[in-house]
């Protein structure tokens, strides 16, 4: 050991304030881990694609159940697909090409103005349900009530006493549905408020907001995801069933559930007619679980971790 | 824990009462009374007729419970006065236009005028003026004679609209208000059987009593005389073999589909052809006959007949028939019961085999199917299942082949069955993976047990108390999901019965299902906390007072 083997290194100041752990955002591991799933970004291609279109193409056809020019007109009734006609023409000569857009649309939005809703109230509703003890001995017993009811019921009844209507159909779907998702936030606040992590914030002095926002927040993001994405699906089978059973909405209203009311005369005949609106119904719906369902595991920060 | 239970059975019961009230509010205020009438055939023939039709149109609301409707002859009877609508000097009057050849008729306000053609038409005071008989033109300009208008202001002052047909006569009607019809519905939908429930003014000297007696085939029964039904209590070879007629349930008629007939009737009684047997009736009549007689009820004695005498001794004559098919109760229970056992049989297993083989093929390929069984929509799902079913010509609608085949049951209780499957494996998953990270499994292990064992001896065992809970609430899920299911292969049950009520407008229906589903459910969550505390004692639903 001789003093000529070792040589002074300059003191790096900046490296003393180089924090070990690597920087860590929450949104881009949200985004690196949603992309990193291949089904994930084919189904968020598909749902983007039907989306676009259900928004864009009614848009350029005009497309108006009331105003069937066709309708006197033998030639136009049945006709196979075919360039004009990509998914052919129905029994009256309707295009089913613009008709399955139309009533893509009307599910898509009555399905996302629902979801929107239960969602809105529901996290609000069950943020403060979780943390007051007297409102939650209210809610509970509403909870209790309400869930104690077949949801088909309700949604039946009320669409019976309200008629027809997209928005009696939101309202129909809405109105009890928002407790569930109240239901499942409550029990999600009361298991975070007291986790050890955050009475350590509380200890440390963070302020309310900053534990909701950093804390709880990412915690409750993933919950939500799920809980959209499960409910989504489901509004779009319920309008889609409703429809088929003849109280969903107006006759004046483009409505996949109709089509296929309609259609299931057809079935055995020109099946294709049938099936394009079943087939369309199935593919939103199974695309924009499946992207929901990722976008939930992926804002999972627990996920994060690998 | 009793304690709690009966607290429970006491908010179950309460909350039904709250949701059927609920629906019977939204559905009197919302739905207009006219429109019970918008699918109704016997209406749109009486159209022509408006003294029938109006007749008809009150008589009905007054039966669905709408308003109290009372006739000139009701209202004569009720005041206990000579009554009739016109003053004498009117009606001479009257009579001697008509022997003309002219037709009165009246406004709505019982003015009379005749018209006829386009250039004749003369009011009351004219026909008066004009009359040829010496009647006194005061009492004849008056629409109603002195008598008829204390009647009259009696009415109007109780709340009534007295309102004139086309021919003169009154007729006068007063809405329930809508906490009278469900204050009406409340204290009478519940029926208790009593030797006083039959008032039958054509048979005063009827016995009063309730006596153990013997049946048609010896065996003994409670029976009674004054009540409505004959057995109160009867034992039979049927499931399940002990029955009641004592508490019975009233929703009123049904209109205008199944018209006539009691609501609860409608989905009890049996369907299909009537199934003859030979018979020996209590006067000692042996003949082949379809009569459940064990469900007999009172018939007035002004309505027995010649072939009621001979058959029966007592007025006890008006029974319901034995029937191949089962009521739309007894078949929406069955399916509801084949389809729980199937998803059941397919779910659990395929759950347990999901957890062990957790993210291996097994369970990635039960992650799929769970994922599109959620997010194709039902009627996707259904309609799919019997496009495949149909090639492998299976029948597409039940009645095709009906209940005597075992083909018409397959597909229904295949759909029923795989709709419920998803989020059973799920959870049966969920639970399975969750207690495998349990610190019992980890001491198992350490001791050396092998795997099949320690899921099939300590997890499972854990894992499955939540899913016995769950059992009597997926009876729900088959209840509704049959709704659809039963619509798309026109099965003849309780759940085609809600769209097509509604379709129907039949109010009565309605309620009554709304009753039927929310107390199966109400009750089948109950029964699930119950049961699940016989699995797990360790499971103490009072303590905490809140299990859900």
């Amino acid at each position: 050991m001789e003093d000529n083997k070792f040589e002074f290194v300059q003191l790096e100041e900046n490296l003393s304030e180089h924090i070990a752990a690597p920087h860590y955002s929450y949104w881009k591991s949200v985004f690196r881990k949603f992309f990193s799933s291949k089904i994930a970004i084919l189904m968020l291609v598909i749902s983007a694609a039907v989306i676009l279109m259900s928004i864009i193409q009614p848009m350029i056809s005009g497309f108006d159940p009331n105003h069937n020019p066709n309708i006197n007109n033998p030639s136009m009734k049945f006709l196979y697909p075919s360039l004009q006609y990509p998914f052919g023409t129905d029994g009256v000569g309707v295009n089913i090409f613009d008709s399955v857009w139309a009533g893509t649309r009307t599910s898509l939005e009555i399905s996302i103005i629902a979801t929107t809703i239960t969602t809105v109230l529901g996290v609000i509703v069950g943020a403060f349900w979780g943390y007051s003890k007297k409102l939650d001995a209210i809610m509970i017993e509403l909870y209790n009530m309400v869930a104690n009811i077949p949801f088909t019921l309700i949604v039946m009844v009320l669409m019976y006493v309200m008629g027809a209507g997209k928005w009696q159909l939101i309202f129909a779907l809405s109105v009890t549905s928002w407790l569930g998702v109240a239901y499942f936030i409550r029990v999600q606040v009361m298991i975070i408020r007291d986790r050890e992590y955050n009475l350590a914030s509380r200890c440390l002095g963070t302020p309310t907001y900053k534990v909701l926002i950093h804390n709880v927040m990412p915690y409750l993001i993933s919950v939500i995801v799920t809980s959209v994405s499960r409910d989504i699906p489901n509004y779009i089978s319920y309008e889609v069933f409703l429809g088929y059973i003849g109280i969903g909405l107006k006759e004046e209203e483009a409505s996949l559930g109709r089509m296929i009311q309609e259609y299931a005369q057809y079935m055995q005949s020109y099946p294709h007619i049938f099936w394009i609106p079943v087939f369309i119904s199935a593919l939103i719906s199974v695309s924009l679980y499946i992207v929901g369902q990722t976008l939930a595991d992926a804002s999972d920060p627990r996920t994060h971790m690998m | 824990m009793k304690k709690y239970i009966l607290g429970r059975l006491v908010r179950s019961i309460l909350s039904i009462f709250v949701v059927v009230s609920i629906a019977m509010f939204l559905i009197f205020t919302m739905i207009p009374k006219t429109n019970v009438f918008n699918n109704d055939p016997v209406y749109s023939k009486l159209k022509s007729d408006p003294v029938a039709s109006i007749t008809y149109k009150y008589q009905k609301w007054e039966d669905l419970g709408y308003l109290d409707f009372q006739q000139q002859s009701d209202i004569c009877k009720e005041s206990g006065v000579a009554c009739s609508t016109r003053t004498d000097a009117f009606n001479t009057v009257k009579a001697e236009w008509e022997a003309k050849g002219y037709s009165v008729s009246f406004t709505a306000d019982g003015m009379a005028y005749i018209k006829k053609g386009l250039d004749f038409y003369i009011e009351q005071p004219e026909m008066c003026k004009l009359s040829e008989s010496n009647v006194d033109y005061d009492e004849c300009v008056k629409t109603r004679n002195a008598t008829f208008d204390e009647v009259f202001e009696k009415y109007t002052n109780n709340g009534y609209n007295v309102l004139y047909y086309l021919d003169g006569a009154i007729y006068a009607y007063r809405d329930y208000s809508i906490f009278e019809q469900v204050g009406k519905f409340l204290t009478t939908f519940v029926k208790l059987d009593n030797p006083w429930m039959i008032q039958d003014a054509s048979n005063p000297d009827l016995e009063r009593k309730i006596y153990i007696g013997q049946d048609h085939n010896g065996i003994p029964a409670i029976k009674c005389t004054g009540c409505e039904s004959q057995y109160l209590i009867y034992f039979n070879s049927s499931f399940p073999f002990i029955h009641q007629n004592w508490i019975s349930f009233d929703f009123g008629l049904s209109f205008p589909t199944y018209s006539g007939n009691d609501v609860m009737d409608v989905i009890s009684k049996g369907q299909g052809n009537v199934i003859m047997s030979d018979v020996e009736f209590d006067t000692g009549l042996k003949s082949s006959s379809g009569l459940n007689l064990h469900t007999c009820k009172y018939k007035p004695t002004s309505t027995l007949d010649k072939m009621d005498k001979t058959k029966f001794s007592t007025n006890y004559a008006n029974c319901n028939s034995f029937t191949e098919d089962p009521s739309m109760i007894g078949t929406s229970y069955l399916f509801g019961i084949l389809g729980l056992i199937l998803s059941y049989v397919i779910a659990i297993p395929a759950g347990i085999k999901m957890a062990q083989k957790k993210d291996e093929w097994q369970d990635k390929l039960g992650i799929v199917y769970i994922n599109l069984m959620i997010a194709v929509p039902s009627l996707a799902f259904i309609l799919f299942v019997k496009l495949i079913g149909g090639k492998m010509g299976l029948p597409d609608k039940f009645p095709q082949f009906g209940f005597g085949d075992f083909r018409s049951y397959i597909l229904p209780v295949l759909i029923l069955g795989l709709l419920s499957t998803a989020g059973l494996m799920m959870w049966t998953r969920r639970y399975m993976v969750d207690q495998a990270n349990a610190d019992y499994v980890k001491f198992a292990r350490a001791k050396g047990l092998n795997q099949k064992e320690i899921f099939n001896r300590h997890i499972l065992k854990n894992a499955i108390i939540p899913i016995v809970n769950g059992i009597p609430g997926s009876i729900i899920l088959c209840i509704s999901g049959a709704v659809i299911t039963e619509s798309v292969f026109a099965i003849p049950g309780m759940g085609k019965m809600l769209p097509d009520a509604i379709k129907a407008t039949n109010n009565n229906m309605i309620i009554c299902l709304t009753f039927i589903f929310t107390a199966l459910s109400v009750l089948s969550l109950l029964l699930g906390d119950i049961l699940m505390t016989f699995v797990d004692p360790r499971i103490q639903l009072s303590s905490k007072g809140e299990t859900r």
